[in-house]
């Protein structure tokens, strides 16, 4: 039950690779220009998030404003999404999020390495009402050690609120396990009522944002690390756990 | 939908915002779209299967287009799985769709149908 443990160190891994800089052009318009001819504003940096959790316990659901089942079963395509470009302002920042929900591909080995590898931040989900979703948190772990770059943000996130009755893991509980994990950071929500859900990504971005330098910034601007095929590599069975050292 | 209702300016780029037309989430702000014309064909948004990659989809072959050269010009969208080598775009809140058109050869395209957004 114990994650694999995440000690604060010096050692920080290299980015995650595959950056190529890009063409991107800075922001350096006033906030809110509104006068003709000017082209929109466009967004200050980018930022890739992976929604990673066991199934069913409603990672495609934080992506979506509207949970409301008569539509989504009538309407949605029968394909089902694999990204999406969200915009959140933030401290002034106009942000994209290309969000990659990962439902359907949950078996722990079978999400390529190249979603780990270009995520900013990472919200590993598990459901409150199901403990056997919250027992695969280790499992989860491993992948994100394995993959993710070291400076991800985590971000992990008990969800189904609104099933208060039938839970199963206690709000400790997971505040525990996100504290064994260095700077993760812990909420649960509500898919369903919408509790919380805006809220986890505004947080995600504010810690990633907190920890990003200026000159930084500007780079990631430029940056667009996923392209649309991400590679069709499947990662190979699990090695021996590479040493957890992860920095804050 | 003609380019001379109001939508597109003088210089071809979108007057309006383009938003979902069922729940007005943005897609694109003024002025970040070209207009184009290119017959596409979209899947129905009414049909539940309509976008099963198998069979013949019902559907409209649509002409007017907004067009930008890179994803990140959006503001809220959604991307579907690969369906050939096409990614149809839908609404990024309510997942309407498509609303749009992406084919993976061509990673500099990704276009908008006007009859299938709302204009504001």
């Amino acid at each position: 039950m114990n994650p694999p443990g995440r000690v604060a160190g010096p050692q920080r891994r290299g980015p995650g690779g595959g950056n190529g800089a890009g063409g991107g052009s800075p922001a350096p318009l006033g906030a809110q220009s509104r006068r003709r001819k000017q082209p929109p504003r466009p967004a200050d940096f980018k930022l890739q998030v992976i929604i990673i959790g066991s199934r069913g316990v409603g990672k495609t659901s934080l992506m979506e404003r509207f949970t409301d089942d008569t539509f989504s079963e009538a309407c949605k395509s029968t394909v089902g999404v694999d990204f999406k470009i969200k915009t959140v302002e933030l401290r002034g920042k106009k942000i994209r999020l290309q969000i990659w929900d990962t439902a359907g591909q949950e078996r722990f080995n079978s999400i390529t390495s190249a979603y780990y590898r270009s995520a900013k931040g990472i919200i590993l989900v598990y459901d409150i009402t199901k403990k056997e979703t919250f027992e695969d948190l280790p499992k989860w772990m491993k992948m994100i050690d394995k993959y993710a770059s070291e400076e991800a943000e985590l971000l992990l996130v008990g969800n189904k609120l609104d099933c208060e009755v039938d839970r199963e893991i206690t709000r400790q509980q997971g505040e525990k396990f996100a504290q064994q994990i260095t700077g993760m950071r812990f909420c649960e929500s509500s898919a369903k009522d919408n509790f919380n859900v805006d809220e986890i990504f505004l947080k995600l971005v504010d810690d990633i944002l907190k920890k990003m330098p200026l000159d930084l910034m500007r780079n990631e601007l430029s940056n667009s690390i996923l392209s649309l095929q991400p590679e069709p590599e499947i990662p190979p069975e699990l090695p021996p756990p590479r040493p957890s050292v992860r920095c804050c | 939908m003609e380019s001379d209702s109001g939508l597109v300016s003088p210089a071809g780029n979108n007057m309006k915002a383009v938003l979902c037309q069922r729940c007005a989430s943005k897609v694109l702000l003024p002025g970040s779209a070209r207009y184009c014309r290119r017959e596409l064909f979209l899947p129905s948004m009414k049909k539940k299967n309509a976008l099963v990659a198998d069979g013949s989809p019902d559907g409209d072959m649509l002409t007017d287009h907004w067009l930008v050269d890179d994803m990140y010009t959006f503001e809220n969208v959604g991307f579907t799985k690969d369906i050939g080598n096409i990614k149809y775009l839908v609404c990024a809140d309510c997942e309407i769709g498509p609303i749009g058109w992406h084919c993976l050869e061509d990673k500099k395209s990704f276009y908008v149908a006007l009859e299938r957004v709302k204009h504001e």
